[in-house]
Order: C-alpha cells, then sequence, then structure tokens
C-alpha cells in the first residue's frame, strides 16, 4: 500500500514540470561547474609544466650570459615554486585564482618578491569562478526552496488539504511523503553530481571524498529544514516563497558582506604597505651608508658566516651587495610577521562567524578540502620563506668566496612542488549544520504537531 | 493622466499598508545607510593608509643623500592606486585589484596586495556597498511588491471591474509601475542626497564638475534601472494567471540574472579568449627582447651595431673617447627598447582582459542587472579599465623616471669609470626633487562614457522595449 503510493507520489512528480525543470537547471549548472572548475586548475597545471621548462632553460642562458660571476648569476635567476593543485581544487577553486600559486624569486631580498601577484583580470576576480561547490552552495537551496515552499500552503489554497485532513488520520503522514519524494530527487541529483565529479576529476574514494559528501548532505538537509520550518509556519504560499528567498539572501550575501565589513574593520592590514616600504628602504639605504653597516646587520643575524673575508677595499662586491638585500629582509621581518599574524587572525575569526552561517561554513570546509584556501597560501608562502632560506644558506659561502658558477651542481635547483595536506576544521563544519538543522526540524515538528491536534 | 495617478496614489499606499513591505523596506532602507556610512569608512581607511604611505615614499626619495642616479633608479619609486571619491558608493574591483605598486628600472612589476588576498573567501559572497544594495537587494523589494500587482486585481476579480469602468490596460500598467516606482524611490531619493552629501565631504567641500556629471549620470542609470525592474514585475504579473506564478517567475529572473549569469558569461569569456598567466607573459616579452637586441647578451647584434653608429658619430675608437657617459647612453636604449616592448604585451594582455570581459558588457543587452554593474563602476571609477589606466600611468611615470636617470647619468657623471676600490661616482641630491610625485589622474567623464555606450544603450534598450509594452498592451495581455 505504503510502496503504490510512493509510487503515485512519483508520477505526480515527474509530471510536474516545475520539478523537471529544477532538476535539470541543477544537472546543467553542476555539469557548467565541472566543466570550468575543472578547465580552470588544468590551465594551472599546464602553466606549472611550462614554468619548469622555462626554469631550466632562463638558468641555463643566465650562466651562459652571466657564468664569470656568480653573483650575477644569482642577481638574474629565478627559483620558482609552484603549489600543486590537488584533484579537488577543480571542485572548489576557492582563492586560488586571487592567490598566486607560482610564485618565481632570486636569491636577493624575498619579501619584496614574495607577494608579486599573478595576472590577473579584476573583473573574473571579482564575478567569481564557476565551479560544483558554488552549484552545491547556491544553487542547490533555491531549487530546494522552489520545490519546497509551497508543499502545505499549496494543497490549503487549492482546497484540497481540507479534504485531507477530514479523509486521512494522518495528514501530516501525506505532507511528509511529498517532501521525502522531493528530497530524495534532490539528494539524486546530488549524488548524479557527485558521481560525475568522482569520475571526471579523478576524485581518489577516501576520507576526503566521505567528509566532502556528508557535509554536503548536511548542508543540504540544513535548508530542508529551514524550508520544512518555514512551511509549518502555516502562512500562504507567497510569504513562504518571500521568507525562504529572504532567508537565502541573508545567509548568503547580506551576513557574509556585513561580516567581511566588520572583519576589515577590525583587523586591517595596513602592514602590506608597510612591509613593502620598510624592505625597499632597509635594502637601498646601505648603499650610503658605511658597508659595515650592513655587514654587522648580516652577521647578526648569520653569525655562521663570519668566518668568510669582506672585501672592504672594493667599491662593489657581491658579498655586500647580498648583505644588503638580506638587510632588507630583517627590517621588514616585523611587519611581515605582523601581516602574518593578522591574516591568521583573520582566519580565525572567519571560521568562528562561520558557525551561524552555514554558506560560509561549508564554503570553507570545501576549500579547506579543496587545499584552496587562505590557510593554504599562508602554508605555501611559509614553505617558499623555507625554501629561499635553504638557497640562501647554500648559495652564501659560494657568493662570498667568489666561487664560479660552473663549481655549482644547477640541477638540483628544478621547480619546486609544494603539496599542502590539511584540510580544515571539518568537525566544526558539521556540528554547526547538525545543530541547526536539529533545531529548525525541531521547531517545525512542533509547529506541525499544535496545528494538527 | 489622472487615472494613471490615482491608480499609482493607491498602490503605493497599499504597498505600505502591507505590515511586509514596510519592514522589508525599513530593513532595505537601515541597509542602505549602513552602506553608505561603510562606504565612507572604507574610503576613509582605504585612502589614509594609502596617502599616508605615499607621503613617507615621497619624502624618502626627497631625502636621498648624492648618489649615482642609476642607483636611484633602482631605488625607484611606490606608487599607491588612487581611490575615485565616488568609490565609497559601489566598491567594483576595488578589492579585488592590488593597491601598490613598485616602479623600478628595467622591470615592470605587478600591482600587489589587494584586499581579496587578504580575505578567505567570505569576500567572495559579495560586499556591503551602497550598489550592492541598489542592484541586487531593491530589484527583490520591487519584485516582491509588484508580483500580485496585476494577478491579485486578476484572482479577485477586480480586473473585469477595473477594465468595464473604462481604465484602459496602458493605464493600469503605467499606474501600478509607477506606484511601485514611487515605492522604490522613497528609498532612493534619501540614499542620492545621503550620496551627494557624502561625496562632497569626501572632496572636502571641492566638488569638481566631472564628478559632479559623474553623480547625475549615476543616479539617472539607477533610476532607469528601477523604472525597468518595476516594469519587469508588472509586465511578468500581468502575464500570469496566479500571483503564486508570478512570484515563482519573478524569483527564478532576479536569481539567473544576478546569481548565475554574471559568473557564467564570465567564465565564458575567460574560455574563449585565455590570457597569458605571468610566467608566460614574461617568456614572450624576453623573447621579443632576445630578437630586437639584449643589453645582458655580451654579442647581441643590435647593441654592436649600436656602438658601432655612436663611434661613428663621434668618430672615436672607443666608447671611453666619448663625451658622455656611454652607460647611461646604452642603458636609455634597453629601457626604450624593453618598454616598449613590455608596453606592447600590456596593452595586448588588457585587451584580452576587455574580450573577456565584453561578454558580460553585450549580455547587458539580456540582463539589465549586468547593464547597471558596469556602468556603475566605471562612472565610480572602481571598474576594470580605471585599473588598467592606473596600470598604464604607472608605467608612464616609470619609464619617465628611469629615462631621466638615465639622462643625468649620461650627462653628469663621467664616462671615464671609477677604479675598483674609487669611491663611487655621484651627483647631487638637488636632482631629486626634478623627479615630481607620481599622481594619477582619472579619466574623464566624456572618455568613460564613449567608452561604455554600449552599456548605456543597453539599458536605454530595456526602457524603450519596456514603453513599447506598455503601449501595446492591450495586443498581449489578456484580462481572463
Amino acid at each position: 500500500m505504503d510502496q503504490r503510493i510512493y509510487l503515485l507520489e512519483c508520477k505526480i512528480f515527474f509530471r510536474n514540470k516545475t520539478l523537471l525543470t529544477g532538476i535539470l537547471i541543477l544537472l546543467i549548472s553542476g555539469f557548467a561547474g565541472l566543466y570550468f572548475g575543472k578547465n580552470f586548475i588544468e590551465r594551472q597545471k599546464e602553466v606549472i609544466r611550462k614554468a619548469e621548462k622555462l626554469q631550466t632553460e632562463n638558468t641555463a642562458r643566465n650562466i651562459k650570459y652571466f657564468g664569470k660571476e656568480l653573483g650575477l648569476v644569482l642577481y638574474h635567476t629565478k627559483f620558482s615554486m609552484a603549489s600543486e593543485p590537488r584533484n579537488w581544487a577543480a571542485f572548489s577553486n576557492g582563492q586560488r585564482d586571487i592567490n598566486p600559486y607560482l610564485i618565481g624569486v632570486t636569491t636577493l631580498g624575498l619579501e619584496g618578491q614574495l607577494y608579486d601577484t599573478d595576472l590577473n583580470n579584476p573583473t573574473t576576480l571579482l564575478l567569481g569562478n564557476m565551479d560544483l561547490a558554488f552549484v552545491f552552495i547556491f544553487i542547490f537551496p533555491l531549487i530546494i526552496i522552489a520545490f519546497t515552499y509551497n508543499l502545505l500552503s499549496g494543497e490549503q489554497e487549492s482546497g484540497i488539504w481540507g479534504l485531507l485532513r477530514s479523509q486521512s488520520a494522518t495528514p501530516l503522514k501525506i505532507l511528509w511523503r511529498k517532501f521525502a519524494i522531493r528530497m530524495a530527487a534532490i539528494y539524486l541529483t546530488a549524488l548524479v553530481l557527485m558521481a560525475a565529479a568522482g569520475v571526471y576529476l579523478r576524485l581518489a574514494a577516501d576520507l576526503r571524498l566521505l567528509t566532502v559528501i556528508v557535509v554536503l548532505s548536511l548542508y543540504l538537509l540544513f535548508w530542508f529544514a529551514l524550508s520544512f520550518w518555514v512551511i509549518s509556519r502555516g502562512k500562504s504560499s507567497s510569504v513562504n516563497a518571500v521568507t525562504l528567498i529572504s532567508c537565502w539572501v541573508v545567509l548568503n550575501i547580506l551576513a557574509p558582506a556585513l561580516v567581511n565589513v566588520w572583519l576589515t574593520r577590525k583587523y586591517p592590514v595596513p602592514e602590506a604597505l608597510e612591509t613593502v616600504v620598510m624592505q625597499r628602504e632597509g635594502y637601498h639605504e646601505k648603499w650610503d651608508m658605511d658597508k659595515r653597516v650592513a655587514l654587522n646587520s648580516f652577521y647578526r643575524h648569520y653569525p655562521q658566516f663570519k668566518k668568510y673575508p669582506f672585501p672592504e677595499e672594493l667599491a662593489f662586491s657581491w658579498y655586500w651587495y647580498f648583505a644588503m638585500q638580506q638587510n632588507g629582509d630583517d627590517q621588514a621581518a616585523p611587519g611581515a610577521r605582523s601581516m602574518q599574524h593578522k591574516l591568521t587572525q583573520r582566519n580565525d575569526f572567519t571560521n568562528a562567524v562561520a558557525f551561524i552561517l552555514p554558506g560560509i561554513q561549508t564554503q570553507l570546509t570545501l576549500n579547506g578540502i579543496a587545499g584552496s584556501d587562505l590557510q593554504q597560501h599562508l602554508d605555501f608562502q611559509q614553505a617558499l620563506r623555507n625554501y629561499h632560506e635553504q638557497l640562501r644558506l647554500y648559495f652564501y659561502p659560494a657568493i662570498f668566496q667568489d666561487q664560479p658558477a660552473k663549481s655549482i651542481d644547477w640541477s638540483q635547483f628544478k621547480l619546486k612542488h609544494y603539496y599542502e595536506d590539511g584540510s580544515g576544521a571539518i568537525w566544526q563544519s558539521i556540528l554547526s549544520l547538525v545543530v541547526f538543522t536539529s533545531l529548525l526540524s525541531g521547531m517545525a515538528i512542533y509547529n506541525f504537531r499544535k496545528k494538527m491536534y | 493622466m489622472k487615472t494613471i495617478l490615482l491608480i499609482a496614489g493607491s498602490t503605493w499606499k497599499a504597498s505600505f499598508r502591507n505590515k511586509a513591505t514596510l519592514a522589508l523596506t525599513l530593513i532595505l532602507g537601515l541597509a542602505l545607510c549602513l552602506a553608505t556610512y561603510i562606504g565612507w569608512q572604507n574610503f576613509n581607511i582605504q585612502n589614509g593608509q594609502r596617502l599616508k604611505y605615499k607621503q613617507i615614499v615621497r619624502q624618502q626619495w626627497l631625502a636621498k643623500p648624492d648618489k649615482h642616479p642609476h642607483r636611484m633608479a633602482h631605488y625607484g619609486y611606490l606608487a599607491f592606486r588612487d581611490k575615485h571619491e565616488l568609490s565609497f558608493f559601489d566598491f567594483g574591483i576595488e578589492s579585488f585589484a592590488g593597491v601598490s605598486i613598485f616602479l623600478e628600472a628595467h622591470k615592470q612589476n605587478t600591482v600587489n596586495f589587494s584586499e581579496a588576498g587578504f580575505s578567505n573567501g567570505m569576500l567572495r559572497f559579495g560586499e556591503m556597498s551602497v550598489a550592492m544594495v541598489l542592484q541586487l537587494l531593491v530589484p527583490l523589494l520591487i519584485f516582491f511588491l509588484g508580483y500580485n500587482s496585476i494577478s491579485a486585481e486578476r484572482e479577485n476579480g477586480t480586473l473585469k471591474i477595473l477594465l468595464c469602468q473604462g481604465v484602459s490596460w496602458r493605464a493600469l500598467l503605467t499606474g501600478k509601475i509607477a506606484g511601485i516606482i514611487a515605492v522604490s524611490f522613497t528609498l532612493f531619493i534619501p540614499v542620492i542626497l545621503l550620496t551627494i552629501f557624502m561625496w562632497a565631504m569626501l572632496s572636502h567641500w571641492q566638488v569638481t564638475a566631472d564628478a559632479a556629471i559623474r553623480l547625475l549620470l549615476l543616479v539617472l542609470a539607477y533610476a532607469v534601472y528601477f523604472i525597468i525592474c518595476a516594469g519587469i514585475a508588472v509586465v511578468v504579473s500581468a502575464v500570469h494567471k496566479t500571483s503564486r506564478a508570478a512570484l515563482t517567475t519573478l524569483l527564478a529572473c532576479w536569481v539567473f540574472f544576478t546569481i548565475v549569469m554574471p559568473r557564467i558569461t564570465q567564465a565564458i569569456g575567460v574560455k574563449v579568449y585565455p590570457s597569458p598567466s605571468k610566467i608566460e607573459f614574461a617568456a614572450a616579452v624576453e623573447s621579443d627582447l632576445h630578437q630586437q637586441g639584449d643589453s645582458h647578451n655580451p654579442d647581441d647584434p643590435h647593441y654592436a651595431k649600436f656602438r658601432a653608429d655612436v663611434l661613428k658619430q663621434y668618430g672615436v675608437n672607443d666608447v671611453k673617447d666619448l663625451p658622455f657617459n656611454y652607460g647611461g647612453y646604452v642603458m636609455a636604449e634597453g629601457e626604450r627598447i624593453s618598454a616598449d616592448i613590455y608596453t606592447r604585451h600590456q596593452k595586448a594582455l588588457t585587451k584580452t582582459f576587455e574580450q573577456q570581459n565584453s561578454f558580460q558588457v553585450a549580455a547587458g543587452y539580456l540582463n539589465p542587472f549586468l547593464a547597471i554593474k558596469n556602468l556603475s563602476m566605471a562612472l565610480t571609477a572602481s571598474d576594470f579599465n580605471t585599473f588598467a589606466d592606473f596600470q598604464d600611468q604607472a608605467e608612464v611615470y616609470r619609464y619617465g623616471l628611469a629615462q631621466r636617470m638615465n639622462k643625468l647619468q649620461k650627462e653628469k657623471i663621467s664616462n671615464t669609470p671609477p677604479g675598483e676600490k674609487d669611491k663611487p661616482l655621484t651627483i647631487s641630491r638637488a636632482h631629486w626633487a626634478e623627479q615630481a610625485d607620481f599622481k594619477y589622474v582619472f579619466k574623464p567623464v566624456s572618455q568613460v562614457i564613449s567608452h561604455h555606450i554600449s552599456t548605456i544603450v543597453s539599458l536605454l534598450c530595456w526602457l524603450m522595449v519596456l514603453l513599447g509594452c506598455l503601449l501595446l498592451s492591450s495586443k498581449w495581455v489578456k484580462t481572463l
């Protein structure tokens, strides 16, 4: 009996053009999101491959032209590091368009090079990427709203509800059945898209996949619960639609925009400009000072290099030059540290606020899993700092002893790949979504109970 | 005419009698006040930071001691992107574009430190500005107000009565639209006044005609936009049998026009016109440089000829015998060639970006939201073109600085290089003040308009279509 009714409901569902259109919109935009998301990441991978080749060529040319002076070779030679995108990055492009994923630095001062951006079209950055995460976070809720807003009110308005109530002992069950069919349809669509993503983006069947599925399922469930609560209030279809759309606007546009304003006011980053000014001054002023000033400051940072004799009598030496460059970094260091600290604070603040904003929460979780969030970029910068330090420690003695470029084994300096392995605050996300979903469902069930009996 | 006013008046009254509308209007009004305050704060904070460091950079530049001019060319300059006074109204790409650029000899750097780079993604959900509220949320309010304007009359059976009483379809639709416009203008007019006040304050009460025209056009553009939105709402309501269906259609349109379509059109634009990454760009510049003349290559044919030519011209055998500093002379040539090549590539890149953006400019004919978005950004100087123009002006300044230093080196520095152990040659620091401070000049509004003529036309097209709909209304609307 029950099965037959469900079958009937299914039939009604598929007869309904609005519902089919909704599913179709989800599938089309989902596949578009997959395509553009993957396209975006493939392009980054291609650029990294090209950079690998270019670095070898450029280094060889620099050695050919300037081989006599190692200092001059290093002045020109860039050592690149690439933040390799995970397959998941195609699912959620996150901040990978804004933050550079490939940074080439010379062994000169790092602070003047670390923040160079890629060549971006700011309009594209403003409008944002079209990826599957966008479809899940923005479009799925809208379709959920479209599917459910008139479930009860529609029946009421057409006069069927009264009939049902008088004839059936459990009118709520009928409502629930309709709701369940719509949930099944949405989840099935989500499953199809996830399966497509799994194949198309070659996602491994691991804990990450499971986490994403859990988080997204909960996110969709949250919207069902919200919708369920709104319809349980028993208002008219139009009021429900207006309420739900307003909820969507507040949760996914207005509240994030406000939080963002709060964030930028609470943690402004003037340190960014300060770092640049300090780095430039810290290095350049040394040209007009006694060489010892730069050198002493350099030795304070690297006492181990005191043992290399300094050619004091020369007007210019690469020894002096690299020491001056290093001075710039030391001078900029407090600003740079404070900037990093600010960014970490911003990150923490957003994560905390996200607890009450499911859209942001889910986006942050997806970005974390995809390795495309701010934290990942900060880690990448740190990795580059470490790599740069390694290069310094390796090359300084060679420069200070005026070794020829030939004495260096350049083949060891290929483009460096960086693989990040964090995954963000998953438990917070799950907890937040579960809390709000249960709260809303509880309120909805209470409303229904009150009305029915 | 009287009927139209009557209908408009009653629509206006009915709207405010509805508690939900009143609440929404109030919320939006608050949001607008908040957005104005935020925009003002944002302008002050951002501009304050930039001005502060701009002054520091200038002071440091002037305070440099006697130096070799080439050292000064490498010391270079830091330029900060100026904010237009009107950018408090619309943030546009402001947060997504860099703020500072280091200008030095032989090297073109990127504009760094965008606010977006300091964000962990929340910025992508949208930014709170007056323009955002007006573009995104006010239309939503208009749709909420207008979805049942005709369909409710139809459902109640009052539509037939109205039409029987001799009210024409044209008058009915016009009256309803006018009523809704009036409601949206109760929000909009205070915003205009507030904006004018803020703008005057941010310009320190010294307003320019250019900015005034920008603001006037901005107000007109938004007024047209609201009229279009109100028109869409009423027309959609007129063609639907039930209010519910009209509301569904309007909301679907809103979501598609404001959320989905902008991303998709831009994604398509990027796909059709791919732009090079930085390393590809640099590699292309370098490869051109190798072909045309590479000052780093000791065996470069261009520079061999360049040298032979100058030796011949002065009738000497060695560059050491030239009456000026040969190093400065060669560097000027190198700077000329490399800047030339770079500018060519940069122009091509800007063109590619414009082509990418052209998709959504064209989409303005289908989507009034995109049209107003583009126009609003352009008029408040927070659009891509202003950013590209800043980059161009910064490059011109960089080139001027480098060449000035090369000229100083050529003329003031001895052509006999000092020995390895001698003191380096310098020139007087009095020359540093000759290099004026970097000052970004915004494009005049006439250029902005001529560049965005297509966007303006697209908004006017929408207005025309709407008027057409009204004039021919009796032909297409069904009473029952």
